[in-house]
């Protein structure tokens, strides 16, 4: 019994691990959510330069897309680590058009 | 495919032509003549393919999703205790049973003829002396009620039994403890000096209490949700669901009555199994930002079910509006909302105003014959506050009010012919000899009995390590108005007085008031949490609901009866496997632990189940003392 114990827990682990399901690997979305207050949403609202974008604008294929090749104006995202890009990133795919939404009217 | 023409065009200016030979330039001509061709028809071709999907779009409006859930239940009860009765009003019962007690001079010769009161007299059936001769004739008492003491044969034959015959022999026959007793009451209440004071008292319909345990070894259910979105305008845009929920082996769409969950009705339907059909459970519009005012204005059948904090137990987000232990109901309604967030600077606010009516009392009730002025519409009315929403931390108050309650609602169920047995016996002549046919009948309240006011608070919070967890009381309180109907007012029993029938062939006991109108609080409290855990999470979760705790939960579909109504206490185990991210497969136990009867209804005087087991306490409902239910739920969104 005591030698299945190790491989059993590394098991364990490595399917919790495995099963996470991110856009983004080690992307959090709630700093993502800060960040894209705090840096886009200048830009990117009804009267800005970049237009309004919230993350019902893309699905999540189309923001992974975005991502992957850096499809955005490289002055605007200067100031942006690659961590904060993956913390925009997971934000924006975990609240896109496709995704899960909290139902409630307005 | 812009790039590419652009690219190609400027090639062709940019390309210095002096450069080379005449031959040579000639032929690049002929080619960049021929790929500007080629380019021109390959747009084409795009443009007419692009033609399709353009008008799909524009054609094909709704946007749908849903989900399909599968569950097997394994249900069991303990100690379910039938133990039917009501309370009379003896007083009023016994002053007008008097009369029929005393001789009658038109008969002065003995003939058991009494005097006529209002509930007619004895004719054949002597209740001083009820078992006077067995079948054959021959003077030995057999138990069994006898007519005609004291009549020739003649006489006899020419016999049309009364009202008061039936019942009281009737009585003898089925409980002579009963029999006894009534008539000792009877007795001292018409002895000198106690005319008065015979009150209120119980009448028991059965023998004894019959408690018994259910098993249900295998119930299974599928429930298939669709949801629909659509854009109608750039501010306005629509979203409803439709449910079909059944469970397996049946579509007949109503129950045997045999407690409140029975009903198939407008505000339960998306939490109670009916057939294979879509019943629509919301359907409403979004009209945002109004004249760039900030308010929205949402009309039509209101996402009102599975609201925080129920949706943890769903592994969903946040399925609905309302605080989920106060209101989890299916209503047509208006709201009127803002996101005050830039009001006061506190994220996630949002503010809403909402109605709703939750009983029509004139159309389809038989206004036209204008003998409904007992009944009145329900409308609902109150404010839903998210107050703190981070993606984090969420805080959520709900407080309405709802006026004009009535003795029940619209809906549809399967007569139980027990009930024939203990209050329509002509009925129940005919219908012992079809015990499994219970026609289907159209059910409307009988009277106003009140308004309620609730109120309810749920703070949830998601951390960063995964684990969830929340927290959530609520309060309500009856505030009836005296009247009562069959199985009572609000909160309270109904009193019961004698009455002949119209054709004066059987005393009837109807519902005359409520036993008492005293405003009553109950309070209730849900609480969970949910663990990250091998593939998935395990949650736990308790609530409790005290002895008068209703909150308008009704519509939650859990097969026991809604959890969160319970006045009780009810804990809830279970392990969410995450398949993937659109699938889950769900293990859990709920155990109930009823403390009162009438959980879930403003109807009726909670008993304690316990005085109910001994006999002590009466219920027209059977009264479920414990109960548990083991299910496995697979849950696939699409």
């Amino acid at each position: 019994m005591k030698k299945f114990v190790k491989p059993l827990l590394f098991l364990t682990l490595a399917v919790f691990i495995a099963t996470s399901a991110m856009a983004a690997e080690g992307g959090n979305p709630r700093k993502g959510k800060h960040l894209f207050k705090k840096t886009c949403k200048s830009c990117h609202s009804a009267d800005g330069a970049g237009g309004e974008v919230t993350p019902m604008t893309k699905t999540q294929a189309q923001w992974d897309r975005l991502f992957k090749k850096k499809k955005h104006d490289e002055e605007a995202w200067k100031n942006l680590s690659e961590q904060d890009l993956k913390d925009v990133q997971q934000f924006l795919y975990d609240h896109a058009a496709d995704s899960p939404q909290p139902q409630t009217c307005g | 495919m812009k790039k590419f023409l652009l690219l190609a065009m400027a090639a062709l200016v940019a390309f210095p032509m002096t450069a080379f030979a005449a031959s040579s330039e000639e032929a690049m001509m002929a080619e960049l003549q021929k790929q500007i061709a080629d380019l021109s028809e390959e747009l084409e071709e795009l443009s007419d393919r692009l033609d399709g999907p353009e008008r799909h779009s524009a054609l094909d409006r709704i946007e749908f999703s849903g989900d399909l859930r599968s569950k097997a239940h394994s249900i069991h009860y303990q100690d379910v205790t039938f133990n039917p009765g009501i309370n009379v009003d003896f007083q009023d019962f016994f002053e007008k049973l008097a009369p029929a007690t005393q001789p009658n001079p038109e008969f002065p010769n003995g003939l058991p003829t009494w005097q006529l009161g209002p509930l007619g007299g004895f004719v054949g059936f002597n209740p001083m002396n009820p078992d006077f001769q067995d079948a054959n004739g021959a003077a030995v008492m057999d138990g069994i009620a006898d007519f005609g003491q004291g009549l020739t044969p003649v006489e006899m034959a020419s016999l049309n039994t009364s009202a008061l015959d039936s019942m009281f022999a009737n009585l003898y026959n089925t409980n002579p403890t009963l029999y006894n007793d009534l008539l000792t009451n009877f007795g001292m209440w018409a002895g000198p000096g106690g005319m008065q004071g015979a009150g209120v008292g119980a009448f028991p319909m059965a023998l004894q209490p019959e408690t018994y345990d259910i098993n249900n070894d295998i119930l299974y259910s599928t429930r298939l949700r669709l949801n629909m979105n659509a854009k109608v305008w750039d501010n306005v845009k629509f979203a409803g669901r439709l449910v079909m929920f059944k469970n397996w082996g049946d579509s007949t769409g109503s129950k045997v009555f045999d407690s409140w969950n029975a009903f198939t009705m407008d505000g339960t339907n998306s939490g109670s199994t009916s057939g294979d059909w879509l019943r629509v459970d919301r359907a409403y519009f979004d009209w945002s930002n109004i004249a760039d005012s900030g308010f929205y204005v949402s009309i039509g059948r209101r996402p009102s079910t599975y609201g925080p904090p129920t949706h943890f137990r769903e592994n969903e987000l946040r399925g609905g509006t309302p605080t989920g232990n106060v209101m989890n109901l299916n209503f047509d309604g208006i709201t009127i909302g803002r996101n005050i967030e830039d009001w006061t600077g506190i994220e996630g606010m949002v503010a809403r105003f909402c109605y709703g009516q939750g009983f029509e009392s004139e159309w389809g009730n038989g206004e036209l014959f204008n003998e409904l002025d007992k009944i009145k519409d329900t409308h609902f009315a109150g404010f839903n506050l998210d107050l703190y929403n981070d993606g984090t931390n969420f805080l959520q108050a709900t407080a309405f009010t709802a006026q004009s309650i009535n003795d029940g609602f619209k809906g549809t169920i399967a007569f139980p012919n027990q009930y024939a047995a203990l209050f329509a016996p002509t009925l129940n002549k005919d219908i012992q000899k079809f015990p499994n046919f219970n026609f289907v009948t159209r059910v409307q309240p009988s009277t106003e009995i009140g308004d309620m006011n609730l109120a309810g608070l749920v703070f949830s919070r998601e951390e960063e390590n995964g684990i969830n967890w929340f927290t959530s009381g609520g309060w309500t309180q009856m505030r009836p108005n005296g009247d009562a109907g069959m199985f009572g007012g609000m909160g309270t029993d109904a009193v019961f007085k004698a009455q002949l029938s119209s054709d004066g062939t059987e005393v009837m006991m109807v519902p005359d008031t409520a036993g008492e109108d005293k405003n009553r609080n109950g309070y209730g409290f849900y609480a969970g949490v949910q663990v990250p855990a091998p593939k998935g999470k395990v949650g736990l979760e308790y609530n409790y609901g005290s002895k008068y705790w209703t909150p308008f939960t009704q519509a939650q579909d859990d097969v026991v009866g809604s959890k969160l109504a319970t006045r009780g206490h009810v804990g809830e185990a279970y392990y969410i496997v995450d398949v993937n991210p659109r699938m889950s497969i769900k293990l859990s136990g709920i155990y109930y632990d009823f403390e009162y009867t009438g959980s879930g209804s403003p109807v009726g005087k909670p008993k304690d189940i316990d005085d109910v087991k001994d006999g002590k306490e009466y219920s027209l409902l059977p009264a479920i003392d414990t109960a548990y239910d083991l299910n496995a739920t697979v849950t696939v969104q699409f």
